[in-house]
């Protein structure tokens, strides 16, 4: 299943992307580009509207200018008013910064319905756990059981996520995005908050989920340290403008990122 | 530990009320037992339509006020139908309309008004509520209809070997207990062990994270208002056969308020404890604690049954807010 | 368990036996995916001879050693016996183990071959790689985060396996007739020993000592092929090995592995092990769980279980050596058992436990009590890597809290005039790897071998073991002063993780406190003290107040003993940090190093005695990622209430 790691073509391309909540200007005019199986990050300070740029791409907001493609079936199509379930079905998978999970679930139960997208027996067959859906089931169990061992969390299966650590739910998120078996990860902030060994172990889920799976990962971090080690390219945003895209090495040059980002507060 | 103590206290309080009958003799035990089953079996109904209640206010946080009305209305169209058929296809189309209603309220009522108020949507329950009276009665009449589930309603003598002059039970009412307990069993399996169930669960605990991992809202709501529709018919048929079809049956269900304060909003096992708890406790209050009051203060003694279960439900709220299975609403810090 | 020893004298024969008389039964199993996955005798056959013959196909040779270096894995376990098939030692390096620390073994040994568990471990080994230029084969199991590796040296254990099979048809005969070139007196392993000064020291063990020994206790205890044993200690320490390999080859019975190191107690729940074994630090982090959790619960419950654990510790260990006691009790004791004791026994997955053994080091009277109390056969087990393990280990109906046990058959025990214990026995090691100065310090021209450890006899012909030799000393007043006994004692309340307590030559007894986070932090919560961490609750005077209360009881346990009344702890500071393995400040099986931790907070120790209240220190600490830093706090010390001496009572 895991195809070489090399780079490829364009997955997702944002064209002109303008978005504002009644007066304040959210994003003005993004455009940037994602390829395949590379680790793409969009750094920017507080409020450069980070966030909106990655709820834009997901379906939660709908930008009143500039489109979205996405590679499907092996062309770039674009997405059009698309909700977040739509979305989804296209492909792309999503954590959040504020942990959204169901926090009264099972560790389990919370991986297994990123499943519910792949599931292909109809509601009626599962609810009555009949025939197809009871293999289904199962099948769709094994995956899950894969990404448990994976993240290494088998010893909280039957934990409700809400009395796990932190980290842990992090983790827990990570997972179930996982279970979809996305073309795109988006990644909003997944060290939030994290002590400085959560953070290496997080970098290295992301780095072999990258790797191993081929997954294309788009995140989002505020911690530029992070970053540079484990992106292939930088999309820097500032008050809702992007001001800098290339590798590490060249935004850390670019004399416009420096004044507002690296030189400023950090 | 001690701020359980009014809880323990209000629990002490209820189990004596319940055993006081037996301990001070007031009561020979063949007796006291025939009014705790019969007790039991009307909370199960209770149960049904409070699980209703239960099961769409965890979906959706909706408090739907028309379940009430649901009942009714299912409890009418199965009613008319089978006077022009057999009664399983009249309960069959009976299952129809209600899953046909379930998709019709969520296009037009809870669609428009999603990430609305709460209380928008409150009132709009309210309103599907009225309709569904009205519109019911429209359609299907307003005289007072009969349901025959064709089985014996005279009482039989059970465990005459273990009390004297044995139990008298209401054959109907024990089927109807059954029929309610597999239901309930039914919907736990369904809830914990089926993909569906999972997915309702995931959109009971946070609607946006489930909507973004795909999982399809408007599809689930109407699985949830299908399913409250399905438990709404099935309390509507046994309650009309038991009662009569009228529209006194849409108040019967505003018992379940009580019923879903005691158990919890969000708990189904808690719309099956409280149901139960509600009807047995109205039963004894009926028929024990009524002649005290009557003899002590020298009151007609009526309608104990009307208020009892508001009053327990209060105690409720003051103690256990949160019901006696709900979750607790501790905001970390 | 029939069998010749004489021509099984080898583990790869008998590994060939079981695969003949019971080839369909379970050998090994690991949880994998949620789901238990078994390996028959018959499959670890073939795993086993397809290694053999890929580790000679890659020029593994007779006498040469191979590292093996992870956790408990059915793959290692197999790696283990293939080695031997060609007469090759295995040497298990512990897994946690620092990528500098396994340099040493692997030079000493000349190794050539490694088998790593994963990618965490095939890490160790590359970045040693420079330094062992004799390393050229690392296997590995898990291939996770390993694809992009290019080294020359790396291979998954599958395409060993398949050069393996590929070898073994070209040369059908090789695999059978190495086997059989195997005898009893060849070397089976090769295990490590952290020492407390220098290098670690390489035990060479014969076939014959490991395979009589694991023999003579499974006989001892009734072992057979139907028991079950977890597999969960580093394989690298002896006291698992000898459970998870020696035994097992012996009597044919299951070992399972265990899905990671967080899953053990739910993994025992869902295996049922009968056979059980766990050092007491183990035992007593289970206790503390349950402590917690019970203190946690009702007060109905809390309440009960207060009650049968009364109950449990007037009885219990009687009625299990099958002493008299009244029919009532034995009747509220068999209630207790319905409503406390057997739920317990299966929270802590041991509910078919028929044989438990602990050891490594000495075990608090109270927490083995409380084990054999409810229904537990645990039972205390003396030996060491140089034994082959068995030595002593206590028979049923003979169990005592404060004694080892009688010589297993087959050893002969003598004390030296210093009491120290010496043994002879036929599961001796052979010697030190290359290293025939201590071989000859530790084993005499007789073939005594010099334990180290001080104990007597009791009047039963139990061994009773008090210390280290070297480790026992003497207050300033001459009376008896044994640091691990009253380090033990204080370490038994829940609260207490470490004690360090000095002594020697001095006129009074101080100790440094290492509190329990868990058990304390817990105690805080309910208390609603707010803290930020170890440190800082390491500050507050609650907790002081509340380590002081366990010192006054241990005074108080002390004084009653004429021989140790002095011994009673007058001062104690709690340390600022946690005592760490990775500080030096622990051994790898988790045993203070007292002389260590002495010099290294000399200040401390003086101030102890100075009579400070508070003194100032500066300490470099080694975090997890290998970085280092410093800790600066002010320490509070305290005095403890002390008793004055009982009366002298003579015991029986």
């Amino acid at each position: 299943m895991s195809e070489g790691r090399g780079i490829g073509e364009v997955i997702l391309e944002v064209e002109g992307v303008s978005l504002s909540f009644g007066g304040v200007r959210a994003l003005n005019d993004v455009s940037f580009d994602v390829r395949e199986h590379e680790v793409r990050a969009i750094i920017g300070p507080n409020g450069a509207g980070k966030s909106s740029m990655l709820n834009v791409i997901n379906g939660v907001y709908h930008p009143q200018q500039g489109t979205i493609r996405m590679k499907m079936d092996g062309a770039l199509r674009e997405f059009h008013d698309m909700d977040p379930h739509e979305v989804a079905l296209a492909g792309i998978a999503r954590t959040f910064q504020n942990l959204a999970l169901f926090k009264g679930m099972s560790v389990l139960d919370n991986i297994m319905t990123g499943r519910n997208l792949r599931m292909h027996t109809n509601l009626l067959l599962q609810a009555l756990h009949f025939g197809p859906a009871a293999k289904e089931e199962i099948a769709h169990r094994e995956a899950v059981e894969l990404i448990i061992d994976f993240l290494e969390i088998q010893a909280y299966r039957k934990t409700p996520v809400g009395r796990l650590p932190y980290g842990l739910q992090k983790r827990v998120d990570l997972g179930r995005a996982l279970a979809m078996d996305p073309n795109v990860l988006l990644l909003d902030e997944p060290m939030a908050g994290m002590n400085v060994e959560e953070k290496q172990d997080m970098c290295r889920f992301i780095l072999d989920v990258n790797d191993q799976m081929g997954t294309t990962i788009v995140l989002i971090e505020h911690d530029m340290s992070v970053v540079m080690d484990i992106s292939d390219r930088v999309v820097v945003l500032d008050y809702g403008k992007k001001i800098g895209d290339g590798t590490p090495q060249e935004v850390r040059g670019n004399q416009a990122v420096i004044d507002a980002y690296l030189g400023v507060s950090h | 530990m001690k701020k359980n103590l009014p809880s323990i206290v209000l629990g002490f309080a209820l189990l004596a009320g319940l055993v006081a009958p037996l301990a001070t003799g007031a009561s020979d035990p063949g007796f006291y037992t025939e009014v705790l089953l019969g007790g039991l079996m009307a909370g199960v109904l209770y149960s049904l339509v409070a699980l209703g209640f239960a099961l769409i206010f965890k979906a959706s946080g909706v408090f739907n006020f028309a379940q009430g009305a649901m009942v009714l209305f299912a409890a009418l169209a199965v009613a008319r139908l089978a006077e022009r058929m057999p009664l399983w296809a009249a309960i069959l189309i009976g299952i129809v309309i209600m899953v046909a209603l379930a998709w019709i309220i969520e296009r037009l009522v809870l669609r428009p008004l999603v990430n609305q108020e709460g209380v928008a949507l409150l009132m709009a329950t309210l309103g599907v509520s009225y309709f569904l009276d009205g519109f019911g009665q429209t359609v299907w009449g307003s005289d007072i209809y009969k349901i025959e589930l064709g089985i014996p309603k005279e009482p039989v003598m059970i465990l005459d070997g273990m009390f004297k002059g044995g139990i008298l039970v209401n054959k109907e009412d024990f089927v109807a207990a059954l029929v309610a307990a597999a239901l309930v069993g039914a919907l736990t399996l369904f809830f914990q062990k089926t993909a569906t169930g999972r997915a309702l669960r995931a959109v009971a605990d946070d609607h946006q994270a489930a909507q973004s991992i795909g999982i399809p809202l408007n599809r689930i709501w109407v699985i949830v208002w299908s399913v409250a529709g399905i438990v709404a018919l099935v309390a509507g048929v046994i309650w009309g056969s038991k009662l009569g079809v009228q529209f006194s049956l849409s108040q019967v269900a505003l018992k379940a308020l009580p019923v879903v304060i005691l158990g919890g909003f969000t708990s189904v096992a808690g719309a099956i404890v409280g149901g139960l708890i509600i009807g047995v406790g109205e039963k004894m209050a009926e028929v024990f604690l009524g002649p005290v009051l009557v003899k002590a203060f020298d009151l007609a003694g009526g309608g104990i049954e009307n208020w009892f279960a508001y009053v327990l439900a209060l105690l409720f709220l003051l103690v256990r807010p949160e019901g006696l299975f709900g979750e607790k609403h501790i905001d970390r810090v | 368990m029939a069998f010749d020893i004489d021509k099984l004298d080898t583990f790869p024969k008998l590994l060939a036996h079981h695969a003949q008389v019971r080839g369909s039964l379970p050998a090994i199993r690991e949880k994998a995916l949620g789901v238990w996955q078994t390996w028959a005798w018959g499959r670890l056959a073939d795993e086993v001879r397809a290694l053999a013959c890929g580790l000679a196909a890659h020029g593994l040779t007779r006498g040469a050693h191979l590292a093996i270096v992870g956790d408990n894995r059915p793959r290692l376990y197999a790696a283990m016996c293939a080695a031997q098939c060609l007469g090759a030692i295995p040497v298990p390096l512990y897994q946690d183990a620092a990528a500098a620390e396994m340099a040493f073994p692997i030079q000493n040994a000349d190794i050539g071959f490694a088998v790593a568990e994963d990618q965490e471990q095939v890490d160790k080994l590359l970045e040693i790689l420079p330094q062992c230029p004799l390393l050229k084969h690392i296997y590995f199991d898990d291939p996770r985060g390993l694809r992009n590796y290019a080294q020359d040296a790396l291979m998954s254990y599958e395409r060993l396996q398949e050069a393996g099979r590929e070898f073994d048809a070209k040369n059908p005969g090789f695999f059978d007739a190495e086997v059989a070139r195997g005898k009893g007196a060849d070397t089976a392993a090769m295990f490590f020993t952290s020492g407390t000064t220098g290098h670690p020291k390489g035990v060479v063990l014969t076939n014959t000592a490991l395979i009589d020994r694991a023999a003579a206790a499974a006989k001892m205890e009734g072992l057979g092929d139907s028991d079950v044993v977890m597999a969960y200690l580093p394989p690298a320490w002896i006291g698992q090995n000898i459970f998870s390999y020696a035994q097992p080859f012996v009597t044919g019975y299951c070992i399972c592995c265990p899905e990671s190191a967080e899953t053990i107690i739910a993994d025992m729940r869902e295996i049922g092990p009968t056979y059980y074994f766990a050092p007491p630090r183990v035992l007593e982090a289970l206790l503390t769980t349950v402590s917690i959790r019970m203190e946690d619960a009702g007060a109905f419950k809390r309440r009960m279980y207060a009650y049968f654990m009364d109950v449990a510790r007037r009885v219990g260990a009687k009625i299990l050596d099958g002493s008299a006691v009244s029919t009532a009790d034995r009747l509220l004791y068999a209630l207790g058992d319905v409503l406390v004791y057997g739920p317990l026994r299966n929270v802590l997955g041991m509910s078919r436990v028929r044989v438990a053994y602990t050891a490594g080091e000495a075990i608090g009277p109270d927490l083995f009590v409380f084990y054999r109390s409810i229904g537990i056969n645990l039972k205390q087990l003396y030996g060491s890597t140089e034994t082959s393990v068995f030595v002593c280990i206590q028979p049923n109906g003979q169990v005592k809290s404060d004694t080892v046990g009688p010589a297993v058959p087959g050893v002969e025990l003598k004390f030296t005039p210093q009491r120290e214990l010496l043994i002879r026995s036929p599961g001796l090691f052979k010697e030190y790897y290359k290293n025939p100065e201590a071989t000859a310090e530790a084993k005499d021209a007789e073939g005594w071998f010099h334990t180290g450890d001080a104990g007597y006899f009791d009047p039963d012909g139990h061994v009773k073991i008090i210390d280290r030799v070297k480790d026992v000393g003497r207050l300033s007043d001459a009376t008896l002063f044994a640091p691990k006994y009253i380090e033990n004692k204080l370490k038994f309340f829940p609260y207490v993780k470490e004690a360090v307590a000095f002594g020697d030559g001095r006129d009074r007894v101080c100790v440094f406190i290492n509190f329990d986070m868990e058990a304390v932090g817990n105690w805080a919560e309910r208390r609603n003290l707010p803290y930020s961490g170890y440190v800082d609750l390491a500050s507050r005077d609650e907790v002081y107040a509340l380590v002081g209360e366990c010192i006054e009881k241990v005074n108080l346990d002390l004084s009653q003993d004429p021989e140790l009344a002095n011994s009673q702890v007058h001062r104690f500071l709690v340390l600022h940090k946690e005592l760490d393995a990775d500080d030096g400040e622990l051994t790898r099986t988790r045993k203070v190093r007292r002389g260590y931790i002495g010099e290294r907070y000399q200040p401390l120790v003086t101030a102890l005695y100075e009579g400070l209240r508070t003194v100032h220190v500066e300490a470099q600490v080694k975090y997890e990622d290998g970085r280092t830093g410093s800790i600066s706090a002010d320490l509070k010390i305290r005095d403890a209430k002390t008793f004055p001496a009982a009366a002298a009572k003579r015991a029986a």
